[in-house]
C-alpha cells in the first residue's frame, strides 16, 4: 500500500468508526451527543456479554484446552454473528458508491478500513464475552499468567479470521456466480452464514460433551482439526508452554488458514469487491411484465381467506407494502432473514432431538416457543429501511394514528413468515419417529404467537419501514435476541411442569384464554396510539 | 482533456449508453440534456467509475478510465444528482474527510473550505456544530459541490447541481464555472433546466435512447433545425412535440 492509500485507509477508518457511533442518518442525532467511543455506544451489549461470559465459570475444573476451546467457540459464534449481520449493510452500502467510489482509493483499501473496524468492534464484545474465562485460564485449576496475553492474541486472530472469511463468501459468491444476481447471493449467504453460525453454536456443547472432563487424546479425533475453535485453542496451548504435537499443528492450522483467508479476501480477491460495488449504482431496469400475469401475492390478496382479512383499504395497503419489502427489498431481505435464522435454527434443533427421543417432549416445545417468536423478531425487524423518509406518506395521509399500518404489517409478516415456517415444522414432525404424537408440544408456544406478533407494536409502535436502518444496531439486536430466546423458554417450560402433573389441556385453556384477552387488550392499545411529532 | 471512444453500456439486454464518441477540450462547458433514461447519468456514472463500461474506453486527462482508474479519478470532480452525503459528519468533517482522500494537508484543506465557505455565504459555525443530515437541501449541496472542487479537478461533471440551491446561489454557480471554464478545465453539465444550459454551455449533446442526437453550440443548433429555442428543439428531437395537448387533455379528468 502507497502513501496515499496509507493517509486513505487512515481517514476511512476513522470515518467508519464515526459513523457506527453516530449512525448514517443522524436523525435527531447533536453532535455533542453522540457517543465517543465503542464502548461508550454499546455498554449495555457490552454488560450482557460479559454476563453471558460468567458461563465460563462451569469450567473451572477443566482443563485448559477446553476452556480455551469453548471461549473461542462460543466468540466465534458472537462476533460470526455480528459481522454476518453487519457485512452486508456495511460492505455494500448503495449510497455509499456516489459518495467514494469516484474518488482515488483503491476498493482493497476501502474493504480494509470496512473491515477493520468491524473487526475493532467485534473485539470488544469479545473481549467482554471473555473476561471470565480469561481470570479462570489465568488464576484457575490449571491456570496460568501467560493465558491472559495468549488468548487476547488468538481472541485477535480469530476475529480477523471470522471478518476474513465472512468477506471471503462475499467476494467468491460475487466471483461465482456474477454480478447479475448479487443481491440475492448476498442475502442467501449472509442467511447461510447466520443459519452455520447458529448450527455451529449447537455443536460445541456435543462436541465438548463428547471430549470429558479430562485432557483428550487429539490424535483419535481427527475431527477436532475441522473446528475453527480448536485450532485457536492449539495457539493458546503452544503460546502457553503446554503444545504437544497435536496443539502445535492446530495452531500452525489456524495460522496458516487465517493467513490464507486474509489473503484472498484482501488480496486476490479484492478487485471483485469493486464489481460489487458497481453493481449497487447500477439502476437496473425491470424486465416488462406481462400486463396479464399477475403476482402471485396479488392473486392471494383478491383471494379468500386473505382477502377478508384486508378488507381494510390501509391494512390491505400495508400489508402489499411490507410483503413486498420482505420479498424483493436486498436491505430488508439482509435484516429480517439472518434475523430469523435463529428462530428456524432453533426449533428444527430441538425437533429432531425431540423426536428421536433425546429430549423428549421438552425439545418439541421448546421448538414452538421459538416458533412463537417469529412475528415478534420480524415485526421488530420490519421498522428499519433506507427508505423509511417515504414512510411520511403515512402521516400525510387523512389516517389518525399508526395502527392500521401495523396490522396490515402482522398480516404481512404470518403469510410471507409464518405461513412457511409452520408448514416446514409441520412437514419435519410428521417426518420424524415420533413426531405426531408430540406435536401437541408444539401448541403453548403457538398459542402464544399472536400475543408475541402485537407486543412491538403494542409498547414500541413499530411502523414498518419508519425508522433509519443504521437504527438496528446489529450488535444491540443481538443482545435482544438472546435475552428474548431465554423469555421463549419459559412459556414452553410452564406447559412442561403442567404436562408433568398431568394439567397439561387445562394450561392449554388457561394460556389459549390469558392469550386472547391480552391480544385484545394490546390490540386496543394499538387502536389508540397517535402518531408521534415529527422531528 | 475528455475523450470517450464508443463507450456502451448494457444492462442485460438493454442498452443505456450506445457507442458514445465525442472529444471535449479544456476550457469547455459542455451541456448533456436528454429525457429521463436517455442515458446522461449512466454515461456520467462511468466516466468517473461509479459504473464499469460494457465496452469502449474513455481517457481523461490522458489517462485511460479502464486502465489507470485511479488517475482518472484523481483529475476528476463530480456533482452526483443524488447529492448523497455522510449525514452523520458534519459539514466540515465531511469536507476533511473527502480532502484527506485527496491527499490534500489539513491546513491548505481548511483555507480551501474556508474560501468555498465565504463563497456560498456558509457561516463556519454551521459547517462545524451541524450534522449534515440537519441541513436544508440548498446548504447540502452547496458542501457537495465543494467536495468535488477541494482538489482543484481539471474536469468537473456536474448531474443537476442548481437542485435546491437557491437563486442567489444558483446565479453565483452559474458564473463560477464560467470562471472555472476560462481556467482551463473541461465542464460537463449535465441538466434538465434548459434555458440555463442555453445560457452558460458552449456546446450541447441532446442524448436519446443512449445515442447522440445532436452536438453543437446551441445557438448554432436551433438556427440549424429552425427551432424557435433550445426548449423547442429538445422536446422536437426527444418526442415531446405533444406536450402542450395531452397536459391540456389531463387537466379535463379533474372536472368534477
Amino acid at each position: 500500500m502507497n502513501e496515499s492509500q496509507t493517509s486513505a485507509s487512515r481517514t476511512l477508518q476513522q470515518l467508519y468508526l464515526t459513523l457506527f457511533l453516530r449512525g448514517r442518518s443522524a436523525r435527531g442525532l447533536k453532535k455533542g451527543k453522540a457517543p465517543k467511543s465503542v464502548a461508550g455506544k454499546l455498554w449495555g451489549t457490552l454488560a450482557m456479554y460479559g454476563l453471558v461470559g460468567l458461563l465460563a465459570l462451569t469450567f473451572l475444573s477443566q482443563t485448559s484446552f477446553i476452556l480455551s476451546f469453548y471461549l473461542h467457540g462460543m466468540s466465534l459464534l458472537f462476533l460470526g454473528m455480528f459481522i454476518a449481520s453487519s457485512a452486508g449493510e456495511i460492505l455494500f452500502n448503495k449510497d455509499e458508491a456516489e459518495i467514494l467510489l469516484h474518488r482515488p482509493v483503491e476498493p482493497r483499501t476501502l474493504l480494509w478500513a470496512k473491515v477493520s473496524v468491524l473487526t475493532r468492534i467485534s473485539l470488544w464484545l469479545a473481549l467482554a464475552f471473555n473476561i471470565t474465562g480469561l481470570i479462570i485460564g489465568s488464576v484457575g485449576k490449571y491456570g496460568t499468567w501467560l493465558f491472559l496475553p495468549v488468548h487476547l492474541a488468538s481472541t485477535c486472530l480469530a476475529a480477523l479470521f471470522c471478518s476474513g472469511s465472512v468477506v471471503l463468501l462475499y467476494q467468491l459468491c460475487l466471483r461465482w456466480f456474477g454480478r447479475e444476481r448479487l443481491d440475492n447471493l448476498m442475502t442467501g449467504a449472509q442467511v447461510l452464514l447466520a443459519v452455520g453460525m447458529m448450527a455451529a453454536s449447537q455443536m460445541v456443547p456435543i462436541v465438548m460433551r463428547t471430549m470429558g472432563p479430562t485432557t483428550i487424546s487429539l490424535s483419535e479425533k481427527w475431527w477436532i482439526f475441522l473446528l475453527p475453535p480448536a485450532w485457536f485453542a492449539g495457539f493458546d496451548e503452544v503460546f502457553t508452554g503446554r503444545g504437544t504435537p497435536s496443539s502445535w499443528a492446530l495452531a500452525a492450522i489456524g495460522i496458516a488458514v487465517t493467513a490464507g483467508v486474509l489473503a484472498l479476501a484482501f488480496g486476490r480477491l479484492a478487485a471483485s469487491y469493486e464489481e460489487g460495488l458497481q453493481n449497487l449504482a447500477e439502476s437496473r431496469p425491470a424486465k416488462p411484465r406481462d400486463p396479464a400475469q399477475r403476482r402471485l401475492l396479488d392473486r392471494l390478496m383478491d383471494a379468500p381467506p386473505l382477502s377478508w382479512a384486508l378488507r381494510d383499504a390501509i391494512v390491505r395497503a400495508s400489508f402489499r407494502l411490507t410483503a413486498a419489502y420482505l420479498l424483493r427489498d436486498r436491505d430488508v431481505k439482509l435484516r429480517v432473514y439472518p434475523g430469523l435464522a435463529p428462530m428456524l435454527v432453533m426449533p428444527a434443533v430441538f425437533l429432531v432431538q425431540g423426536a428421536t427421543g433425546t429430549s423428549g417432549d421438552i425439545g418439541i416445545a421448546f421448538a414452538g416457543g421459538y416458533l412463537g417468536l417469529i412475528p415478534l423478531m420480524a415485526m421488530n425487524l420490519l421498522q428499519f429501511s433506507q427508505n423509511w423518509q417515504a414512510a411520511d406518506l403515512y402521516r400525510l395521509a387523512p389516517v389518525p394514528g399508526p395502527a392500521p399500518f401495523i396490522r396490515g404489517a402482522i398480516r404481512a409478516v404470518a403469510v410471507v413468515l409464518v405461513l412457511p415456517a409452520l408448514i416446514l415444522a409441520a412437514v419435519v414432525v410428521c417426518v420424524l419417529p415420533n413426531g405426531p404424537a408430540s406435536a401437541v408440544m408444539l401448541l403453548p408456544g403457538l398459542i402464544a404467537m399472536p400475543v408475541y406478533a402485537l407486543v412491538p407494536g403494542a409498547i414500541e409502535k413499530t411502523v414498518p419501514l419508519s425508522k433509519p436502518a443504521e437504527e438496528a444496531k446489529s450488535a444491540t439486536r443481538g443482545a435482544v435476541m438472546f435475552v428474548l430466546m431465554i423469555t421463549a423458554l419459559a412459556v414452553p417450560g410452564l406447559a412442561i411442569g403442567a404436562k408433568m402433573i398431568g394439567f397439561f389441556w387445562v394450561f392449554l385453556l388457561v394460556e389459549a384464554l390469558l392469550a386472547a384477552a391480552i391480544c385484545l387488550a394490546m390490540s386496543s392499545a394499538i387502536s389508540r396510539k397517535a402518531w408521534d411529532p415529527l422531528e | 482533456m475528455i475523450s470517450l471512444q464508443n463507450l456502451t453500456k448494457r444492462f442485460g439486454l438493454q442498452t443505456a449508453v450506445n457507442g458514445l464518441t465525442l472529444d471535449i477540450p479544456a476550457g469547455q462547458i459542455v451541456g448533456l440534456l436528454g429525457p429521463n433514461g436517455a442515458g446522461k447519468s449512466t454515461t456520467l456514472k462511468m466516466l468517473t467509475g461509479l459504473l464499469a463500461p460494457t465496452s469502449g474506453t474513455a481517457t481523461i486527462c490522458g489517462h485511460d478510465l479502464l486502465t489507470h482508474p485511479m488517475e482518472v479519478k484523481r483529475n476528476v470532480g463530480f456533482v452526483p444528482d443524488s447529492g448523497a452525503v455522510f449525514e452523520s459528519l458534519s459539514g466540515l468533517e465531511y469536507l476533511e474527510m473527502v480532502a484527506a482522500l485527496y491527499g490534500i494537508p489539513a491546513e491548505a484543506a481548511r483555507e480551501r473550505i474556508r474560501q468555498f465557505i465565504a463563497f456560498f455565504d456558509l457561516s463556519f459555525e454551521t459547517l462545524t456544530d451541524k450534522l449534515l443530515g440537519a441541513y436544508s437541501k440548498g446548504m447540502r449541496r452547496k458542501v457537495v459541490i465543494t467536495a468535488a472542487l477541494l482538489h482543484n479537478p481539471p474536469v468537473v461533471f456536474f448531474d443537476e447541481p442548481l437542485d435546491g440551491l437557491d437563486a442567489n446561489a444558483a446565479v453565483g454557480f452559474k458564473a463560477l464555472i464560467q470562471t472555472l471554464a476560462r481556467e482551463g478545465k473541461a465542464i460537463v453539465y449535465s441538466s434538465h433546466i434548459l434555458d440555463v444550459v442555453e445560457r452558460v454551455c458552449d456546446r450541447v449533446i441532446i442524448i436519446d435512447q443512449g445515442v447522440i442526437k445532436v452536438d453543437g453550440p446551441p445557438a448554432e443548433l436551433v438556427a440549424q433545425h429552425d427551432a424557435r429555442s433550445l426548449e423547442q428543439l429538445f422536446t422536437h428531437l426527444t418526442g415531446g412535440d405533444d406536450l402542450e395537448r395531452k397536459a391540456a387533455d389531463f387537466a379535463k379528468t379533474f372536472r368534477p
